[in-house]
């Protein structure tokens, strides 16, 4: 709990500095300064400017919030699925909840890298930043239930045959009625899954933007950021290239705390 | 190298993934023999089969291993005899007659005679271009008769003047007649000797090949090379004596080799190839109509082309190692370089003018037309190609200054060319080209209004504007003028119209950029590829002759 407590509140600080560095007047995640592509740290530029001249700090922080709103909307989108159908299929006649789960193995088979290229270039080019954004993590989600409703399936089915439950139907309890029971119930088996997808999230948003096929250009992503450690010689220019990827396994390792300690 | 007969878009669509150090380092596939050079191709050779190469990497190993009766000199860019002790063009342009060097020998110690010479010609011409696309700069291939009147003379029948006909020579290994060997038995410097998928392919020397002027083999004892395609790889074996060059470095990764050995590495200066964007212009694009007359105004577009840094799109996304471009000549091209074009360049407050002018006007700082649709499109480029995403995006920036939302879109390869080629489903695009032949005839592809290579508006019925009829006039009459002189205008005419409409906004010409081992003798880099290999046959290592 403790353990908890301590990374929740480093988040907690993280997220509000980067609020904050982004929120100073002046900072732009876009301007190029093109005078000074890949300085090192300054005081105008406190942790050095991109290959473009863009100021790395606010990049780096408006990268975090980004990412870390697009993953928690994402992941409780895909939560929310997951409870509907893993409930659905525990609840529903045999066939029905069979059909369910067959879905969702489909869904795990599926080549979701390759998926999410398709659906990337599927889209409309003239799609802003912020829609490619809004789309990239509402495929992520789209695409991240199906793990997540195998595990509501199974707590749902053993609600099924608790004896409360037993007692529910004996009592007249029908539909919407055994849902408003059942629901609190998963609650502990839901808020863990809430969790443990917003760092998978994060994570598959900076792969996909890694491979430049995330979130566009000029809006910072993670995975964009770490495209320059792609090169060696990048490295060598000035150390700050690796701020973007420290931060990111900082925040993943937090994130993971909270998880286990839910 | 080899050339194909029309310019190929450069597409560098390999997936660069996140973390370098993240990728395996295999060893090197095999080691090194005794005097023997080693470099990397990018992958493996699609074919050994001299006549049927149509790609990068078959074309290099066609040119170490191939005898051809005339190679074009990368150096002086003039043609020259090897095989044939000499070659004639009649009057009318027709007529090729070839007289080949007494005693040659194939690497096996077969004759070579005019036999051979005139099967391996026959060959090449009796199969279909898209198999052995060299054939179709024969324009009609099945009309061009091939005759051996003496074991060493081949005269060649053609049916119209070709342009440059000499250079498609260089392209024609000449193999033993009704022995095709897939470069086993070759009449050029090397042999292949072995090829391990995914690993090498080991050439080694010809024993009775010997260079124009009796110069011998080889000096090399064999060629090793590595397929590879990892640069950071590539760089670290170079740097630790496995390699002796790189031919085409990236602009950080030269400054990372300049950084550590000055003497490795080597600007040459400007290139053939060009970057450049384009709008599309095609009448049944799926666009809104306001978009198409945004795009079909010439207004527009140079509007645009002088809002562009060039200079910074050179400075920062090429780290200085590019030069501004203006026009589809490179001044590298001293032949065909049109010194006196005029040509727009960066002029934010000409541009503003210009759309005003068009009609176009802002509204809170955003452009509009003149029915008030506020102007913005997408720049499409490929994935994986980081200098050409930071170039979308610094112009992203130069025409947010004249009120312009552009939307950066990097596409996998294989989606960019569904839209570019199938759907037309696009705005504007930026992508690169590259010029392996100087001369302007090999662009016939790309001017010409009636190409489907004619990118902003392809396969025309019928030039859609003057200006594009008026290139295809001049493009046509470069290709059949007799005096170079009268070509060099025509040339001169179609950069000029170029550089007036601006169907492509030209960006930079990249630098040819190479690195060597201090080991590496007998080296003269040309700007034409294969620019530090062209004359292989003088290269070896110190203390190895």
């Amino acid at each position: 709990m403790r353990l908890k407590l301590v990374a929740a509140s480093l988040l907690a600080a993280i997220i509000l500095a980067s609020l904050v560095i982004v929120v100073i007047p002046g900072a732009s995640y876009s301007r190029q300064d093109r005078e000074a592509p890949l300085a090192g740290a300054s005081l105008h530029h406190p942790a050095g400017t991109d290959a473009l001249g863009r100021d790395r700090l606010v990049r780096v922080a408006a990268a975090l919030l980004l990412s870390l709103a697009g993953a928690c909307l994402a992941s409780a989108l895909t939560t929310a699925i997951a409870a509907g159908m893993g409930t659905l299929a525990a609840f529903a006649p045999r066939p029905v909840g069979a059909l369910c789960m067959l879905g969702c193995d489909v869904f795990l088979a599926l080549p979701w890298m390759f998926l999410l290229m398709m659906v990337r270039s599927a889209l409309p080019l003239s799609a802003s930043p912020a829609s490619s954004a809004a789309i990239t993590f509402l495929v992520l989600a789209a695409l991240g239930w199906p793990a997540c409703a195998r595990a509501v399936h199974r707590g749902a089915l053993n609600l099924r045959c608790a004896d409360w439950m037993l007692h529910a139907r004996a009592s007249g309890l029908r539909g919407i009625q055994l849902a408003r029971c059942v629901i609190p119930n998963l609650l502990p088996l839901l808020l863990p899954q809430l969790l443990v997808c917003i760092p998978a999230f994060v994570i598959a948003e900076a792969n996909l933007g890694a491979l430049g096929l995330g979130i566009g250009e000029p809006l910072p992503s993670w995975g964009g950021m770490l495209l320059e450690l792609d090169n060696s010689a990048m490295l060598l220019e000035t150390r700050w290239v690796y701020f973007p990827v420290a931060l990111l396994v900082l925040v993943l390792l937090l994130l993971e705390a909270i998880t286990v300690e839910a | 190298m080899a050339r194909l007969p029309h310019p190929r878009l450069l597409f560098c669509a390999a997936f660069s993934l996140a973390v370098s150090l993240a990728r395996p380092c295999s060893a090197q596939a095999a080691p090194r023999l005794p005097g023997e050079l080693a470099w990397t191709i990018g992958y493996d050779p699609k074919t050994f089969d001299p006549a049927k190469v149509d790609d990068q990497e078959s074309e290099m190993v066609r040119y170490l291993t191939a005898g051809v009766l005339l190679r074009f000199n990368r150096f002086t860019q003039k043609v020259e005899p090897e095989l044939a002790q000499s070659w004639s063009l009649s009057e009318d342009g027709k007529t090729v007659t070839f007289r080949l060097r007494p005693n040659l020998k194939f690497s096996d110690g077969s004759s070579l005679t005019a036999q051979d010479a005139a099967w391996s010609i026959r060959r090449l011409l009796s199969l279909p271009v898209d198999v052995a696309p060299v054939a179709e700069e024969f324009i009609v291939p099945a009309t061009v008769h091939v005759e051996t009147p003496d074991p060493s003379t081949v005269v060649v029948g053609l049916p119209q003047r070709i342009v440059g006909v000499g250079k498609i020579f260089d392209e024609i290994a000449i193999e033993p007649a009704n022995r095709p060997s897939q470069a086993r038995v070759t009449s050029g410097p090397f042999v292949l000797a072995d090829y391990r998928r995914s690993q090498y392919v080991r050439l080694r020397r010809n024993p009775y090949f010997s260079a124009v002027g009796g110069a011998g083999p080889a000096l090399a004892a064999g060629v090793r090379l590595d397929i590879l395609e990892n640069p950071e790889q590539e760089i670290r074996l170079f740097e630790r004596g496995d390699y002796d060059l790189i031919q085409d470095l990236a602009p950080d990764y030269f400054e990372l080799l300049k950084r550590r050995d000055p003497s490795s590495v080597r600007d040459l200066g400007p290139s053939l190839n060009t970057e450049q964007m384009w709008f599309n212009q095609f009448p049944d694009a799926p666009l809104p109509a306001w978009e198409k007359a945004w795009f079909a105004s010439r207004a527009f577009r140079v509007a645009i082309s002088q809002a562009i840094h060039r200079d910074d799109l050179a400075r920062i996304a090429y780290l200085g190692h590019a030069t501004p471009a203006y026009g589809f000549i490179s001044p590298a091209n001293t032949v065909w370089f049109d010194r006196i074009l005029s040509a727009p360049h960066t002029d934010v407050a000409a541009a503003k003018a210009s759309l005003a002018r068009a009609g176009f006007r802002w509204n809170g700082g955003h452009l509009e037309d003149a029915s008030g649709h506020a102007v913005k499109f997408s720049i499409l480029t490929n994935a994986g190609n980081a200098t050409r995403q930071k170039m979308a995006t610094l112009i992203q920036q130069d025409l947010a200054a004249l009120g312009i939302d552009v939307t950066v879109v990097a596409l996998d390869f294989p989606a960019l060319i569904e839209r570019l080629m199938h759907t037309q489903d696009y705005e504007a695009c930026l992508l690169g080209l590259e010029n392996v032949d100087p001369d302007p005839n090999a662009m016939m592809n790309l001017w010409l209004s009636s190409s489907p290579n004619h990118q902003w508006d392809p396969s025309e019925k019928t030039p859609a504007t003057p200006w594009e009829a008026e290139i295809d006039r001049a493009m046509n009459l470069q290709a059949t003028a007799r005096l170079d002189s009268d070509r060099k205008r025509a040339v001169d005419r179609v950069q000029q119209i170029v550089a007036d409409e601006q169907p492509f906004i030209y960006l930079v010409y990249p630098n040819i950029l190479v690195a060597v081992s201090p080991r590496l003798q007998g080296l003269r880099p040309a700007l034409l590829e294969p620019s530090l290999v062209w004359n292989v046959e003088d290269l070896h290592l110190a203390g190895a002759r």
